[in-house]
C-alpha cells in the first residue's frame, strides 16, 4: 500500500511542519496531556510524534510496525492537541491524526500486518534494567528520535529509546552501553531542536523522571532530569516561590547544563552556577559525582571552548525565590533601541524590578497575539504607528513600578497591557490607528496614546474581553478562546513572564534560530554592531531575521542578546542558506568578541552551563 | 517639476497638462510601487483614464546629490528643462522630526538647486508657505523676512529654503518665483483630497469620538461615554463639552487646492521677473465659525470657542485635555494673528477674477461630504 495515496498532500506538509518544541508534552493550558502519552511518554505517543510518524509514514521512511497500530490506535481524537498546537504555532494536529487513523483503517482492511520488529539482545538487556514497556527498537518510535528542526544534521535513527523510570537505572544504562560500546545521548522531555543528540545507539529519554521535591525551608527544590521548567515553576509557585525557568517544555536540568539558564528574570536570579545548590551526574563511563564534592570534576569552571557535558544528571538541588504578592508587570515603550537598553541598564543597576527584558516589535506582538495574521498587524500598529520600536518589559513590586514611573514618560501598566491583548483585533481594525497615524507632535504618538485621558477612549475602541479576543479565531475553536481568556493569568505578565507560555509563538510563522550572546550593555554601540552584522549577513542570504531579546545580568554590566533567523526547516534551499551564513556568523561574533570585552558567543558556554557567571561573563 | 506624487504637486502637474506644458516630474518607488504606478493612481484618482502623454516621469531622487541619475541622464535631463517648479516638501510639524524635515526641505532643494545651475533652467517656482514669516504678528509682507524666530521647524525650514532659494538663483542668474500658500484644504467643488490634516484633523477627532461612543450607546453600555463627560440625545446628537481657545481677531487661513493651482498659473505666466507671492485668503475663519460649521454638520454640540483671555485656568475635562493634545501642533494656527499682505499676488490674480472663496458652510460641507465617503483615509 503506497501511503502517499492514502495521506494527503495537506496533511503531509502539516505534519512535516512540527516544530519540535515538545509543548505537547506539558499541560500549560489545562486542557490534559494526549491520553495515551500520559500513560506512554515515549515522544511518539505525543502529538509531536504523531506528526513524524505521519511525516515517516508518507515518505515511506518506516514500514506499518506493530508499534506504529498500537501508537495510531491509541487516539483518542479528544481534540487536545489541535487546542494546545494552536496556541502557540496556529496548526491543527487533529486532522494529521485523523488522517493516521483513516490510513491504518485502509491498511488493515487492505489486509496489512503491521511488523513486528524481533527483539535483539541489547534491547532485552535494555528492558531487563527498565521493564519491558520502556525500551524499544520498533521504527515507530525510534524514528521520533531521528529528526529535528535543524536543518543541518539529522535525521539518524537510534537503534534504541529507553525511558529508564530512576536514577538508578539510568546509571545501569549508561555503564552498560559503555562496556557495550554503544554510543548514548540523554533527551530531557524527548526534546531537540539543534540537532545535537543523534546518535545510532541508544537514546535515554529521561521523560519518567519527575519527581519534584520542595523544601520550602531552604528556598531550594530537589528535582529528577525530567522535570520541565512549567512543571518545576507551577509546583513552586503553588507554595509561593519562583525559580527563574526558562522554555517551559524543557527540562531544568538539562537547561542549566547545556545553556546556563537565562530569561528575563536572570536579571535578578543570574545564570548557570546561581540556580543550582548541587547537581548529581552520571559520568559517560557510569561514575556517579555530585558537583559540590571536593573531589567532584570541576563543573563550576569555565574554558572558553567547545566542551563535552560533565555527563547526564541525574537530580539537582535547584533555588527557589521568594515571592511579594504586590508584583505586576509594566511594558516601557521606547523609540529607539538606544534608549530600550540605557534604560534597561539603568534600572538593573539600580536594583530596580526583578524580570527584566529589551524586547523587539516582533516580540511583543508575536507573544500577545492568538495568531500569525493579528500578529503582523498588530506589530504594524505598534512599530509603525504608535511607534514603539521596542520596549523594556519589567516584573517588579509596587516600589520598582513606582520607582519607573518616575523615570519614563509613560508605561503600559498591567490593566492597559490586559486591555491590549483582549483587544488586539479591536486595535488593528480601528479607526484609532488612523488618527493616531495623523498626530503630529513633538511626543511620540505611544505616550499621547498612553495617557491618563486616553485611556478611556482606549478602553472604548478596544471593547476588550475574551470574546472579542476570540474573534479572531477560527470559528471551532472561538469558546475555548473564550474560556481560557476568561483565566485572569492569561493576561497577567507576571504569569505569563513565569510560566512562559507564549515563547513558542515566536516560531508560528517559520522555525527559529536562536543566536545567543553574552554582552555588555555599555557601550551600546557594540550590540548594535553585533546586531548590524547579524542582519547584512542575513540579509546577504535572504533569511527573514529579527531582534529577539535583551536582558540584563548582573547589575547591568552585562546583557544577554538573542538574534533571532527564521528559515522554513522543511524547505532545503532556507537549509542552504543557513549552512553558508553560520560559518560568518561565527566567524564574525569571534572578531567583536576579539574586540570587546564581554562578548562571549553562547556555543563557548554550551556544556558548561553550571559554571559560575563570573568566569565567563568577565574572563 | 518635483513632488508629483504629493496633494499640491499631482494638481500643479494636472493643471500645467491641461495648459499644454511638457511636465517632467521626478519621482522615487514607495511601498512596493513603482514611481509610474504612483502617478497613475493620482492621475487616476483626479479622475483621468491615463497619465497624459505630456506628463513624463523620471525615476529620481531628490536625497541624492546626483539626484539617483547617472552622469549621462543628470545631463540629458539638464538638457531639456525650461523650468524648475520646486513642490516636494515635508509638511511635518514635529521637531523630533527635525532630521528629516531638514533634509526633505532644506538639503534637497540644494541638491535641485545644483542641478538647476547646470541645467539650462532660466526659471526656479518654489513652493514655500505664508507661514515662513515665522512669529512675526501683524502684517506680513511678501518679501523675504528676516527672522529666527518660528513656531515649528516646518516654518523655519521653509525660511531657511527660501533664503538659499534667493541666494542661489541670484547668483545663477535663475529667475524666482516664491509662491506662498496658506493652509491647503480640498477642491472647493469636490471636496476632493488626499491628506486629512491640518484643517480636518482637529474634525476628524471629534467625528470619530462622537462615532465612538455612538456605538457604545447603541450598545446601552452608557458608562463608557460618560467616563469622557460625553452624552447623547434621542436623535444622536452628541453633546461634548470642549471648550477651544480661540484668537478674538485671529482665524484660520483657508485656500482650496483649485484657487491654489489657479493663482499658481496666473502668476507663474504673469510675474515674468521673478517675485514672492502669499496665495492665501483674506478672510481668515474664525474658529467659532467651525465649530458652528460642525454643529451643523456632524450634531455635535458642546464645543465652544473661549477668548484666551477667558479660557479658564482651572483644570481641564478629559476631553478636552485630550482634544488639546491631538491638536496641540495646530493650535498655533487655529488663532493665527498674522496677516498676509498679498497685494502682490493680488494685482495678478483680481484682473483675471482668480478669487479666493470664502471657506463658509456649504463649501465645509463639500469637504467633510467627501472626508467621510473615503472613511476619512486617504483614498490612494
Amino acid at each position: 500500500m503506497n501511503p502517499l495515496d492514502h495521506i494527503p498532500e495537506e496533511i503531509r506538509r502539516t505534519a512535516s511542519q512540527c516544530r519540535h518544541y515538545a509543548m505537547c508534552k506539558i499541560d500549560y493550558l489545562d486542557t490534559g496531556l494526549c491520553p495515551p502519552a500520559k500513560k506512554t511518554p515515549f515522544v511518539s505517543f505525543f502529538p509531536q510524534g504523531r506528526m513524524d510518524l505521519c511525516a515517516a509514514l508518507a515518505k515511506d521512511r518506516i514500514p506499518v510496525t506493530q508499534a506504529a497500530a498500537d501508537i495510531i490506535s491509541s487516539c483518542t481524537l479528544c481534540g487536545s492537541c489541535d487546542r494546545q498546537c494552536h496556541f502557540v504555532t496556529g496548526m491543527r494536529p487533529m486532522k494529521v491524526m485523523q488522517a493516521l487513523k483513516a490510513f491504518l483503517e485502509t491498511f488493515l482492511e487492505k489486509g496489512g500486518v503491521p511488523v513486528l520488529i524481533p527483539e535483539d539482545d541489547t534491547l532485552k538487556a535494555l528492558k531487563q534494567m527498565v521493564g519491558e514497556q520502556w525500551a524499544t527498537n520498533d521504527p515507530a518510535h525510534l524514528m521520533a528520535y531521528a529528526d529535528d528542526p535543524f536543518p543541518l544534521a539529522g535525521p539518524q535513527m537510534p537503534g534504541y529509546v529507553v525511558l529508564p523510570g530512576s536514577a538508578e537505572e539510568l546509571v545501569e544504562i549508561v555503564r552498560f552501553a559503555d562496556k557495550a560500546g554503544i554510543p548514548a545521548v540523554v533527551r530531557g522531555n524527548g526534546g531537540s531542536v539543534f540537532g545535537f543528540v543523534f546518535t545510532p545507539g541508544i537514546v535515554i529519554d529521561v521523560n519518567r523522571m519527575k519527581k519534584i521535591l520542595l523544601d520550602p525551608d531552604n528556598w531550594t527544590a530537589v528535582i529528577e532530569p525530567g522535570v520541565t521548567s512549567f512543571e518545576l515553576q507551577k509546583a513552586a509557585s503553588e507554595k509561593g516561590f519562583r525559580v527563574n525557568t526558562a522554555e517551559p517544555a524543557a527540562t531544568v536540568c538539562g537547561n542549566i547544563v547545556c545553556t546556563g539558564l537565562f530569561s528575563t528574570w536572570a536579571n535578578v536570579y543570574g545564570v548557570g552556577a546561581d540556580h543550582i545548590v548541587d547537581m548529581t551526574f552520571v559520568d559517560r563511563h557510569g561514575r556517579v559525582f555530585n558537583a559540590n564534592d571536593k573531589t567532584a570534576p570541576n563543573v563550576f569552571g569555565f574554558q572558553k571552548a567547545v566542551r563535552p557535558s560533565p555527563g547526564i544528571c541525574l537530580e539537582a538541588r535547584v533555588r527557589m525565590h521568594p515571592v511579594t504578592d504586590d508584583e505586576e508587570g509594566l511594558l516601557v515603550p521606547f523609540t529607539t533601541f538606544a534608549d530600550a537598553v540605557s534604560f534597561a541598564r539603568d534600572i538593573s543597576r539600580r536594583r530596580i524590578g526583578l524580570a527584566v527584558g529589551i524586547l523587539g516589535g516582533h516580540y511583543l506582538s508575536t507573544f500577545m497575539s492568538p495568531t500569525q495574521s493579528l500578529a503582523e498587524q498588530t506589530r504594524e500598529v505598534f512599530s509603525g504607528i504608535l511607534e514603539m520600536t521596542c520596549v523594556v518589559s519589567v516584573i517588579g513590586d509596587k516600589y520598582a513600578r513606582s520607582s519607573i514611573r518616575q523615570m519614563v514618560p509613560c508605561v503600559i501598566d498591567s490593566r492597559t497591557f490586559r486591555m491590549f491583548m483582549l483587544g488586539l483585533p479591536q486595535l488593528v481594525r480601528s479607526d484609532l490607528a488612523d488618527i493616531v497615524q495623523g498626530l503630529e507632535s513633538d511626543r511620540p504618538a505611544y505616550e499621547t496614546v498612553l495617557s491618563k485621558e486616553m485611556l478611556p477612549v482606549l478602553e472604548a475602541v478596544l471593547s476588550p474581553s475574551p470574546e472579542t479576543l476570540a474573534a479572531a479565531i477560527e470559528d471551532d475553536l472561538r469558546g475555548f478562546y473564550q474560556d481560557l481568556y476568561r483565566r485572569p493569568h492569561m493576561t497577567d505578565m507576571v504569569w505569563l513572564t513565569m510560566f512562559r507560555i507564549v515563547s513558542a509563538r515566536m516560531s508560528r510563522h517559520r522555525h527559529m534560530f536562536a543566536f545567543l550572546i553574552y554582552v555588555p550593555l555599555a557601550p551600546v554601540a557594540v550590540i548594535q554592531e553585533l546586531m548590524a552584522s547579524f542582519a547584512d549577513i542575513a540579509e546577504k542570504y535572504g533569511i527573514e531575521h529579527d531582534l529577539g531579546f535583551i536582558t540584563p545580568l548582573d547589575l547591568g554590566k552585562r546583557g544577554i542578546l538573542e538574534y533571532d533567523y527564521y528559515i522554513d526547516h522543511t524547505d532545503s534551499t532556507d537549509a542552504e542558506k543557513i549552512r553558508l551564513a553560520m560559518p560568518e556568523i561565527e566567524t564574525m561574533v569571534d572578531q567583536v568578541s576579539r574586540s570587546y570585552k564581554g562578548v562571549t558567543f553562547l556555543k563557548y558556554i554550551f556544556s558548561q552551563g553550571c559554571a559560575r557567571k563570573e568566569n565567563f561573563l568577565y574572563t | 517639476m518635483t513632488g508629483a506624487t504629493g496633494f499640491l504637486g499631482i494638481h500643479l502637474a494636472d493643471m500645467l497638462a491641461d495648459k499644454g506644458h511638457t511636465v517632467i516630474v521626478p519621482a522615487r518607488s514607495r511601498n512596493n510601487m513603482a514611481p509610474e504606478e504612483r502617478i497613475n493612481a493620482l492621475f487616476r484618482w483626479l479622475g483621468r483614464d491615463r497619465v497624459p502623454s505630456c506628463v513624463q516621469i523620471v525615476p529620481a531622487d531628490l536625497n541624492r546629490s546626483d539626484l539617483g541619475l547617472s552622469p549621462a541622464d543628470y545631463q540629458r535631463l539638464g538638457s531639456r528643462v525650461d523650468e524648475i517648479i520646486h513642490c516636494a516638501s515635508d509638511t511635518s510639524f514635529s521637531e523630533r522630526k527635525r532630521p528629516q524635515i531638514e533634509k526633505a526641505n532644506v538639503e534637497n532643494l540644494h541638491h535641485l538647486l545644483d542641478f538647476a545651475a547646470k541645467s539650462r533652467c532660466c526659471f526656479f517656482h518654489f513652493i514655500s508657505t505664508a507661514y515662513a514669516a515665522g512669529k512675526n504678528q501683524g502684517i506680513c509682507p511678501e518679501t523675504l523676512v528676516d527672522t529666527r524666530s518660528f513656531f515649528n521647524v516646518y516654518e523655519e525650514t521653509k525660511h531657511r529654503a527660501e533664503m538659499a532659494a534667493a541666494d542661489r538663483c541670484n547668483r545663477e542668474g535663475i529667475r524666482l518665483n516664491i509662491f506662498r500658500p496658506s493652509i491647503v484644504y480640498g477642491h472647493s467643488r469636490t471636496g476632493r483630497t488626499l491628506r486629512f490634516n491640518a484643517l480636518y484633523y482637529p474634525v476628524k477627532i471629534l467625528v470619530f469620538l462622537k462615532n465612538l461612543y455612538l456605538k457604545k450607546h447603541r450598545e446601552q453600555d452608557l458608562e463608557s461615554a460618560e467616563k469622557m463627560g460625553i452624552s447623547f440625545t434621542a436623535g444622536g446628537t452628541a453633546h461634548m463639552p470642549l471648550r477651544i481657545e480661540a484668537s478674538p481677531s485671529g482665524g484660520i487661513n483657508l485656500i482650496p487646492v483649485d484657487f491654489f493651482t489657479s493663482a499658481f498659473y496666473a502668476i507663474m505666466e504673469n510675474a515674468v521677473d521673478g517675485g514672492i507671492f502669499h496665495i492665501t485668503n483674506d478672510k481668515t475663519k474664525p474658529v467659532s465659525d467651525i465649530i458652528d460649521y460642525i454643529r451643523k454638520y456632524f450634531h455635535i454640540t458642546g464645543v465652544q470657542a473661549v477668548e484666551t483671555q477667558n479660557y479658564p485656568a482651572g483644570p481641564q475635562n478629559h476631553l478636552e485635555i485630550l482634544f488639546n493634545r491631538y491638536t496641540e501642533i495646530y493650535r498655533q494656527y487655529m488663532q493665527d494673528e498674522r496677516i498676509f499682505d498679498n497685494a502682490r499676488a493680488v494685482a495678478i490674480l483680481k484682473p483675471q477674477g482668480i478669487l479666493c472663496p470664502d471657506f463658509d458652510y456649504s463649501i465645509f460641507s463639500t469637504c467633510m461630504g467627501y472626508a467621510e465617503s473615503v472613511n476619512w483615509e486617504n483614498p490612494l
